[in-house]
């Protein structure tokens, strides 16, 4: 924290401040039409073919009697690998009092939500009946990891948007109080209403310390038990490939990866569309770099721990499944992801160069590919080989590759988290306004002072 | 797959070329072995049913020249080729086969291998026939169940010449029981001089879990008749069924769910809300506190 100013100081800082952070609100140009008009044009082709998808059942997807979770599946777990960083940077690096990590976690949470959500749809849409989505609640086994899953990743995603409601109250009265004029009606309406009638005096300010510690300690054991019982979905099972003890950790060390590279990629988009070279500094592009081969070589170590050890052993069933990643239908796919999505990135972002913003987060783009191409390596190739010895199968129940249907619907679900990141930027500030304020020195009575 | 066709066609000439061209030469001592079973109906009857099972599938129905077109072909009973063998020579060779010819020393006894040379005299031209295949006659059965004496009642009738129906006596009637993969064979009456029978089901018969079982009486060849099904006759020992799922064990319903498994969940979970309730509690007065400063 910066030593305090002047009041005059700190309210000429407070409203360049303000200014900055609501660029993102305010900011409504040709480019931010055409990328609405992307996002929903795109969306709406995959909602087609979820519709084709209902009207004529999960026939039209390549899953069969073998390979029952394909794409949608590999994409889930993705999804709920990225939500993971929420829990990372906004709880635990803030737990730790990491002060670089402040200004991100409001992207992170951003990040985690729009992730968790899509998670869950994406479940729905793999469901042949999504009508019956309630009997999981009225019929589920509680011995089922299923049922599990489905707690956990509905107690996250409210989690989540709690520790991003919570921090943003002060930044909502603010933006009520201080909100210039070229902020829509409709927006402002909108703060007033969630500002809850927010005065900025002591107690409240206790109240959110006291709320957001709460749920920054919640949010750790049910953050873990995210990714984890979704390990477990595969690691219950005695299938070569995931029948593991360290699909666990492993998982949660994965889905930093990919979480970490994710925030970079949204941290750099806002840097560069609203001109917040000021905030995302490259100070904080070097850390999150470091974060992020950190968090590579902790997966790198759990990769070797993965495969050296069954493949030392090559047990008949765990070596065709070894032998099919390391040479075999996947091995292209297992290659390029080992290759340009943990080694390559691990060796250059050792290098400070590789570290700042732009080559950072072209890193970070291989870096979620590669983590995406790991799920689906993680799902599919063990599903084409069960253990029972089955005679006169069909040939396209061994071989799974993905119809254009479920590229539809996987395309949705990304334009989709696009589409909830989009629009809670173009809501609410990408940055804590007040924490940020706070940690300049501008005093708390400043911030929370009316209009003048 | 075209791999194991090759390798079977690969085989079968192997086979075949081991028996062409070749006369099947028997041991002089055993050419001359006298038959030590006597030809009459039974034996005739038994040979009939182990050719059935052990001989047919390859040299095909008597009299049919249907068997399988192998290279040697096997040939048919009652062929000249087949007949033209003393009983020693048939029995060594059913005893000990040749290339495609299985030898059935080892799986067959020496008694029934002696009955399957019966059945095969059975069709010699020299031989008086004792098992003839008279054309099926229509017959009609009625059959009941006695639950509580555990009896089967069975009334047979056959078609005489005149197309009226007379009792049938002293036919043999086969009791079986209706399994999920076909009937179970359980025994066989003769009907009596009235054309009746009866048959004490045996105590030991397994049913269904209410020990009801399927009862089918039918006649034996040589007769037209549907089989009688006597439906749900409770005559059985009800069916023990181990009730799996019935500890606590992983996988189970939810009414045997593990103790300490629905504990763990419904304590993190439960937990969990119970800390979110209470952060929404904070919210909520947050904004009390907002009202009240108003």
């Amino acid at each position: 924290m910066e030593k305090s100013k002047s009041p005059e100081e700190s309210r000429k800082l407070l409203d360049k401040i303000t200014f900055d952070l609501t660029r993102s609100i305010v900011k409504r140009d040709e480019l931010t039409n055409f990328w609405y008009f992307f996002l929903i044009m795109f969306a709406a082709v995959g909602l087609w073919g979820w519709f084709i998808q209902i009207r004529d059942g999960l026939g039209v997807t390549g899953m069969r009697d073998y390979v029952s979770w394909g794409m949608y599946i590999a994409n889930f777990v993705f999804f709920v690998a990225v939500s993971l960083i929420g829990f990372l940077l906004s709880s635990a690096l803030h737990l730790l009092k990491i002060n670089w990590a402040k200004p991100i976690s409001r992207v992170a949470e951003q990040v985690a939500i729009a992730a968790v959500a899509l998670a869950g749809i994406i479940i729905v849409m793999d469901m042949g009946r999504p009508d019956r989505l309630l009997n999981v609640f009225i019929h589920g086994r509680f011995a089922s990891p299923i049922l599990w899953d489905v707690t956990v990743v509905t107690t996250y995603l409210t989690i989540s948007i709690l520790l991003f409601y919570i921090p943003l109250i002060p930044d909502l009265a603010l933006l009520r109080d201080k909100g210039t004029d070229d902020i829509p009606k409709w927006k402002m309406k909108v703060y007033t209403l969630l500002a809850l009638g927010w005065k900025g005096s002591a107690e409240q300010y206790k109240l959110v310390y006291h709320a957001m510690r709460i749920l920054m300690l919640l949010i750790l054991p049910v953050g873990l038990s995210i990714h984890t019982v979704t390990s477990w979905l595969f690691a219950a099972t005695l299938r070569s490939g995931w029948d593991t003890t360290i699909l666990g950790p492993y998982f949660v060390a994965g889905a930093f990866v990919a979480g970490a590279a994710a925030v970079v990629i949204v941290m750099y988009a806002y840097r560069q569309r609203y001109n917040l070279k000021d905030y995302f500094e490259d100070l904080h592009f070097d850390y999150m770099g470091k974060l992020l081969v950190f968090v590579c070589l902790v997966y790198l170590y759990f990769n070797i721990n993965e495969f050296l050890v069954p493949a030392y052993k090559m047990k008949t069933a765990e070596g065709i499944h070894l032998r099919n990643l390391f040479t075999g239908n996947f091995s292209v796919m297992f290659w390029l992801a080992q290759t340009f999505g943990l080694i390559l990135p691990i060796l250059l972002m050792l290098c400070k160069y590789f570290r700042k913003p732009l080559p950072l987060t072209i890193i970070s783009v291989f870096v979620l590919i590669a983590s995406w191409v790991k799920r689906y390596i993680i799902v599919i190739p063990t599903l084409e080989h069960p253990f029972l010895p089955v005679q006169n199968v069909p040939d396209h129940f061994k071989h799974y590759s993905p119809t254009s249907i479920e590229v539809m619907i996987t395309l949705f679900s990304f334009m989709a988290a696009l589409l909830i990141i989009t629009v809670l930027a173009k809501m609410f500030p990408v940055i804590t306004i007040w924490e940020y304020a706070e940690d300049k020195g501008i005093e708390k009575e400043i911030i929370s002072e009316p209009k003048n | 797959m075209i791999k194991k066709i090759n390798l079977i066609f690969v085989a079968i000439l192997f086979i075949a070329q081991q028996g062409m061209g070749q006369e099947w030469l028997v041991p002089e001592d055993q050419k001359t072995l006298k038959n030590p079973t006597e030809y009459n109906l039974s034996n005739v009857k038994k040979g009939k049913d182990l050719y059935l099972t052990n001989c047919k599938s390859c040299h095909g129905d008597a009299g049919k020249n249907n068997g399988l077109p192998l290279v040697p072909p096997p040939p048919d009973v009652t062929s000249d080729i087949m007949q033209a063998n003393t009983e020693g020579e048939l029995f060594y060779k059913i005893t000990n086969g040749r290339g495609g010819m299985p030898q059935f020393g080892s799986t067959i006894s020496e008694d029934d291998r002696w009955r399957l040379v019966n059945y095969i005299r059975n069709y010699n031209p020299a031989n008086e026939p004792v098992l003839v295949e008279a054309p099926p006659q229509k017959a009609k059965l009625l059959a009941s169940v006695n639950e509580t004496e555990k009896k089967v009642e069975v009334f047979a009738e056959v078609e005489g010449n005149d197309g009226k129906f007379l009792v049938l006596a002293n036919a043999s009637v086969s009791i079986s029981a209706k399994k999920a993969f076909g009937n179970l064979p359980i025994g066989e009456v003769l009907t009596n001089a009235e054309g009746r029978a009866e048959y004490a089901i045996p105590k030991d018969l397994i049913g269904d879990e209410q020990g009801l079982v399927n009862v089918v009486v039918s006649l034996g060849e040589g007769f037209v008749t549907d089989p009688v099904i006597l439906d749900a006759a409770k005559v059985g020992q009800p069916k023990q069924v181990p009730k799996l799922i019935k500890k606590e064990v992983l996988w189970s319903t939810n009414e045997n769910v593990q103790t300490w498994l629905l504990l763990s969940y419904l304590g993190a979970v439960g937990g969990a809300w119970l800390a979110i309730a209470y952060v929404v509690f904070q919210i909520f007065k947050i904004w009390r506190v907002g009202k009240q400063q108003e």
